[in-house]
């Protein structure tokens, strides 16, 4: 059984022209860039990271497309993950997706949303609008047979 | 001893035994009675695919018999037969055949029609195959996802084979246990060499999963014992073998004949089928079979030739064949048929994708152990293998159950013929021949062939459509995690909780509708102030060099005539100028843009823009903001010094307008605050991060003790909204409703060039209007919903009405349409008058909320 | 249970992840007469067709493919 962590992850939105984010250099400090498509780019990093991830990603798309937008919208983002060497079994409870690699990162369907999910080692990591935090919770735990483990 | 009950009697289980080769052995030969006739039906196929040994296992019916693994302690009972299977008083029904032609119930019983529903209850008692457990609550069972590049349906040597051969992720579903068919030491011996080559080869082997269908994908629901199995494939190789073919001629169902493979199983279970019994063998099976039988017991006699009638009276005891040297007729406690292959092709049939190919005996019925082998590794391979046609195939006599589920006889065929019902398929509708539980796996060849030998023209004499799913699956199973809403809660929601609020389901929403006394939220909101959470409402930035074109596109409204720091009230319409969603839009400093739109209609404001920025090309930057911003609505004549109470920054008209927005601090928590109008009261809707939505509430609920705070929910905004005549969609509202019929034709800019709906709105302003929402006063309380009528016509209906405290009496809204080209001014709901009038009911000049 | 829609950014997925959009259709209209056609009729053919997709459930974004409607398979 494996467990279920809620994830302090800090989420930077840039949307974008295409060709700039083709051109955008992703941003160090440990973040995972995602390029959810091709007008839009999701960064994920530690929150202690955040402001200077957003500053980084900010000054760069600048050049490339002034008119871009880099908010910070971690509010907007709730992440549970799912840890253990059974949490690639337990989250096909939860959805069809096969399972990202480690760094790798999928978008679609998980317990009836729309989530993205992370690649990691034995986690899987899935984010999700923060309105359905409680009902991931729910199902991870009734479906996937997981166990919250509070901070 | 290990035992198990059988209808209360104890019986003796060895071993690897089946419930049927148990029960078979303790001397049970009737397991069911036939649906209409109440005939005695014993073991037949003894492979699980035809519904003559259907039985409940512990409260659980539907079990087949002969493949249910026996177990110490079950509980099983024969599910037709009243009081017993062995004693049937409905057995008399096997004497009413005149009484019940086919099609009976079209022609009996339907007159007097006060007759039917009571033969109709009588009927549904007579037949029927188990009862279900009353249960009190179903619980889903767990369902989980599979991806695969193959899946192997079938786990024999074919299914096997082909699953080692096959790479990439590989699956097998296996509806018994891997072997449990195998009737003879060589073929057994191949599935135990093919089951380790699977596993070597890392093949997830899923014994007791069913297959019920094929769907598009190609992907593949597996039934197990306890889960449910959506698997995906790239490929499917189905490797369902077949079974020997059902035979037609007099008395072919009387208990004690057997399909050829199945009586072999059953004598692999040291089970003796009868002392005395008699192979008919056209296929090259014969001996195979025989010799299994004799193993354990029986004195066996292996002929050729076609079967021409079998009698008995419970059970078979003689039968007359034709063989080449002439008719013989044999004494037989036992008759085992292997007259032709069926392969069994239903999954095969269901799935026109090339994806889905066949493997084995399901191809090539009758192919030697090596043929299938090597047939697996082919289809593993991607080669196609070209279905061989099952021959020999055997005669239909003059009379038999062609569908034994069922009891279609060849004769009631021979009557629906008669009748004018002339194709495969009409004649399974009306007889209802393979419409069983067997779901055609004994018959569905046999009724082609009818047609074909009736002469039916082409195209009316194929076999019928095989559809999912094969088996019947549990509510429980088809429940399984996909049907439930997924519920959206807002950061307040422990708050309201704590409050005591009633939580309603908005859509997708979880909202407070009152905290108690939704009367006294009124009040507050009218008097004093108020606050409430509105985080669920669409929330979108949109920013780029495009983004005044997308707007102006997309929307009605004139967006250059927004100056920064405005805010205007936004209307979205569809291509059909139809009123689609509403809700704000708010020019910021900066030149990027924010709009609002109504909670249920954010997901579709998200689409309807993205649409337009695609197919227009534009350069144009979307967020979605809705899960990210919080909102709270601080509305009443205290409204302003409430937050100047919480902040050091400028309220006044000049910093923030009417209708404008302003970024202010509150409580030390950024928010962009609204001025906008929905209640009709000084409001500013403070939008800010989600992240500090709690502390923003209790810091207003706590500064607002001074004006006696209470915050409101949705019954109090009901309210307060129709005070104002500002109107619910898709409550107050209709599909086909364009802005003039609502009155809102000033939120349109039509001297735009062009915008979404445009053109509709011109089409329509040719067109005399014909319907129109007003304001309505009652004198009394009327319901909503309720018909508006004059002169006992219906001519409209109200769509929301309320007591209103502040502006005293009954109000509502509702559609009406023009009578002889004039809108009526008065007009009856039931006992009540309903008298138009203009809205807005409260504070029509809008002073209170421009205060 | 899976008609796959060919999403260029999150590849095939099964149809319950968008919403339909119908037949691909014309932006707008240069007069009230071919606007009415442009709103409310349809080709309605019987095979392959260029249709619009949501990923609603994915990257919400949409997309223009070409599908059979005959043998409810996608081009690609």
């Amino acid at each position: 059984m494996p467990e279920l962590r809620g994830g302090q992850l800090a989420v930077i939105l840039c949307a974008a022209d295409a060709e700039a984010l083709d051109a955008l250099v992703a941003p160090g400090h440990g973040a995972r860039t995602l390029r959810t498509c091709s007008d839009e780019v999701l960064v994920v990093a530690a929150p202690d990271v955040a402001d200077t991830v957003a500053r980084e990603v900010r000054d760069r798309i600048a050049a490339l497309d002034p008119d871009a937008l880099v908010l910070d919208v971690t509010d907007g983002w709730s992440a549970w993950s799912l840890i253990g060497a059974d949490a690639a079994h337990a989250f096909s409870y939860l959805s069809a997706l096969p399972v990202p690699d480690p760094g790798g990162f999928t978008q679609g369907d998980v317990a009836r949303i729309g989530a993205t999910v992370l690649g990691g080692d034995d986690a899987v990591t899935i984010l999700v609008p923060a309105y359905w935090r409680q009902h991931v919770r729910e199902r991870a735990i009734r479906d996937a047979n997981a166990i919250e483990v509070r901070p | 001893m290990a035992t198990l009950r059988l209808d209360g009697r104890r019986i003796e289980v060895q071993d690897g035994d089946t419930i049927g080769a148990a029960a078979f052995r303790a001397g049970v030969r009737t397991f069911s009675r036939s649906l209409k006739s109440h005939r005695r039906r014993g073991l037949y196929c003894g492979t699980g695919d035809c519904a003559n040994c259907l039985v409940t296992v512990d409260g659980m019916p539907g079990a087949r018999a002969c493949v249910t693994e026996a177990r110490d302690g079950m509980r099983v009972t024969r599910e037709t037969g009243w009081p017993s299977a062995d004693r049937d008083t409905l057995a008399i029904m096997d004497r009413m055949h005149w009484a019940t032609p086919v099609g009976f119930y079209y022609k009996v019983f339907s007159r007097p029609r006060w007759l039917w529903p009571l033969a109709e209850r009588v009927i549904r008692r007579a037949t029927g195959t188990g009862t279900l457990p009353p249960t009190e609550h179903v619980t889903a069972t767990p369902t989980r996802f599979l991806r695969v590049d193959t899946l192997v349906i079938g786990g024999g040597v074919a299914g096997l084979a082909a699953a080692a051969a096959a790479t990439g992720r590989v699956a097998v579903a296996e509806g018994g246990s891997i072997g449990a068919a195998a009737i003879d030491p060589e073929a057994r011996a191949a599935i135990d060499r093919l089951a380790v080559q699977a596993r070597v080869a890392g093949v997830e082997i899923l014994e007791r999963h069913a297959a019920i269908g094929i769907y598009e994908g190609p992907s593949v629901p597996l039934l197990g014992p306890d889960e449910l199995v959506e698997v995906e494939a790239s490929r499917v190789i189905v490797a369902t073998g077949a079974i020997e073919a059902h035979g037609v001629f007099p008395g072919n169902d009387l208990p004690g004949i057997w399909l050829g493979r199945g009586a072999a199983r059953v004598a692999a279970a040291g089970v003796k089928i009868g002392d005395r019994a008699i192979v008919v063998a056209n296929t090259d099976a014969g001996e195979r079979i025989g010799a299994a039988l004799r193993a354990a017991g029986a004195h066996v006699t292996v002929v050729t030739g076609r079967v021409l009638e079998a009698r008995g009276r419970t059970q078979v005891s003689s039968v007359t064949v034709l063989t080449p040297q002439g008719r013989r007729a044999y004494a037989c406690d036992a008759l085992v048929l292997s007259l032709g292959w069926a392969p069994r092709d239903s999954l095969l049939r269901m799935s026109p994708d090339p994806e889905v190919v066949g493997a084995g005996e399901v191809v090539l019925p009758g192919c030697s152990l090596t043929a299938a082998e090597d047939s697996g590794r082919a289809a593993a391979r991607g080669e196609s293998v070209e279905a061989r046609l099952a021959e020999p195939w055997p005669v239909l006599e003059h009379e038999g159950y062609v569908c034994v589920c069922e009891d279609v006889r060849v004769h009631d065929l021979e009557a629906a013929w008669e009748e004018g019902w002339t194709s495969s398929e009409i004649l399974k509708r009306y007889t209802t021949a393979t419409m069983g539980p067997c779901q055609a796996a004994l018959c569905s060849r046999h009724l082609a062939a009818f047609t074909q030998e009736k002469g039916a023209v082409p195209g009316a004499t194929g076999r019928t459509t095989a559809r999912p799913p094969l088996r019947a699956p549990r509510l429980e199973e088809l429940i399984g995690g996909v049907h439930e809403q997924a519920e959206r809660r807002t950061a307040l929601h422990e708050r309201h909780h704590a409050l005591g609020a009633r939580m309603d389901h908005s859509g997708l929403w979880l909202r407070p509708g009152t905290y108690g006394e939704f009367r006294e939220e009124i009040r507050a909101v009218r008097q004093r102030v108020s606050v409430m959470d509105v985080s669920t409402l669409g929330k979108f930035l949109v920013g780029g060099r495009d983004a005044r074109a997308l707007l102006d596109w997309t929307f009605p409204l004139d967006v250059a005539s927004v100056a920064p720091g405005r805010a205007r009230y936004l209307l979205a319409l569809d291509e059909a100028g139809y009123v689609m969603d509403d809700g704000l839009l708010a020019a910021l400093r900066d030149g990027t843009f924010f709009l609002t739109s109504t909670s249920g209609g954010a997901d579709r404001m998200e689409a309807w823009l993205r649409n337009w920025i695609d197919r227009l090309d534009l350069h144009a930057h979307l967020v979605n903001q809705t899960a990210q911003l919080g909102a709270i609505n601080v509305a009443g004549p205290h409204a302003r010094d409430l937050l100047a109470a919480l902040s050091g920054d400028d309220l006044s008209r000049e910093a923030i307008p009417y209708p404008g927005h302003g970024e202010i601090e509150v409580a030390g928590v950024p928010c962009r605050a609204l001025a906008v109008g929905f209640v009709g009261e000084l409001s500013y809707e403070l939008h800010h991060p989600r992240g500090r939505s709690v502390e923003l509430w209790d810091a207003l609920l706590d500064a607002g003790r001074r004006w006696d705070i209470r915050p409101h929910g949705l019954d109090a905004l009901d309210v307060l909204r129709l005070e104002k005549g500002h109107v619910y969609l898709a409550q107050d509202t209709m599909p086909d409703d364009h802005p003039t019929k609502l009155g809102l034709d000033w939120a349109v800019a039509m001297r735009k060039p062009d915008f979404v709906g445009k053109r509709a709105l011109e089409r329509m302003a040719q067109l005399p209007l014909e319907r129109s929402l007003v304001g309505l006063r009652f004198d009394g309380s009327p319901q909503r919903g309720h018909p508006l009528t004059v002169d006992g016509a219906i001519v409209g209906r109200i769509t929301s009405c309320t007591e209103s405290e502040a502006v005293g009496g009954s109000i509502g809204l509702g559609w009406v349409r023009a009578v002889d080209g004039v809108f009526p001014a008065q007009l009856r709901a039931g006992e009540l008058t309903a008298t138009v009038v203009p809205t807005p009911f409260y504070d029509p000049g809008g002073e209170r909320l421009r205060a | 249970m899976s008609l796959l829609v060919p999403c260029p950014t999150c590849g095939d997925r099964p149809f319950t992840e968008f919403a339909f959009g119908g037949e691909l259709r014309d932006v707008s209209s240069p007069d009230t007469a071919s606007d009415f056609a442009r709103v409310y009729l349809r080709e309605n053919t019987a095979s392959a067709q260029e249709e619009r997709w949501f990923h609603l459930l994915g990257c919400r974004r949409w997309v223009t493919v070409r599908r059979d409607t005959t043998a409810n398979r996608f081009e690609r």
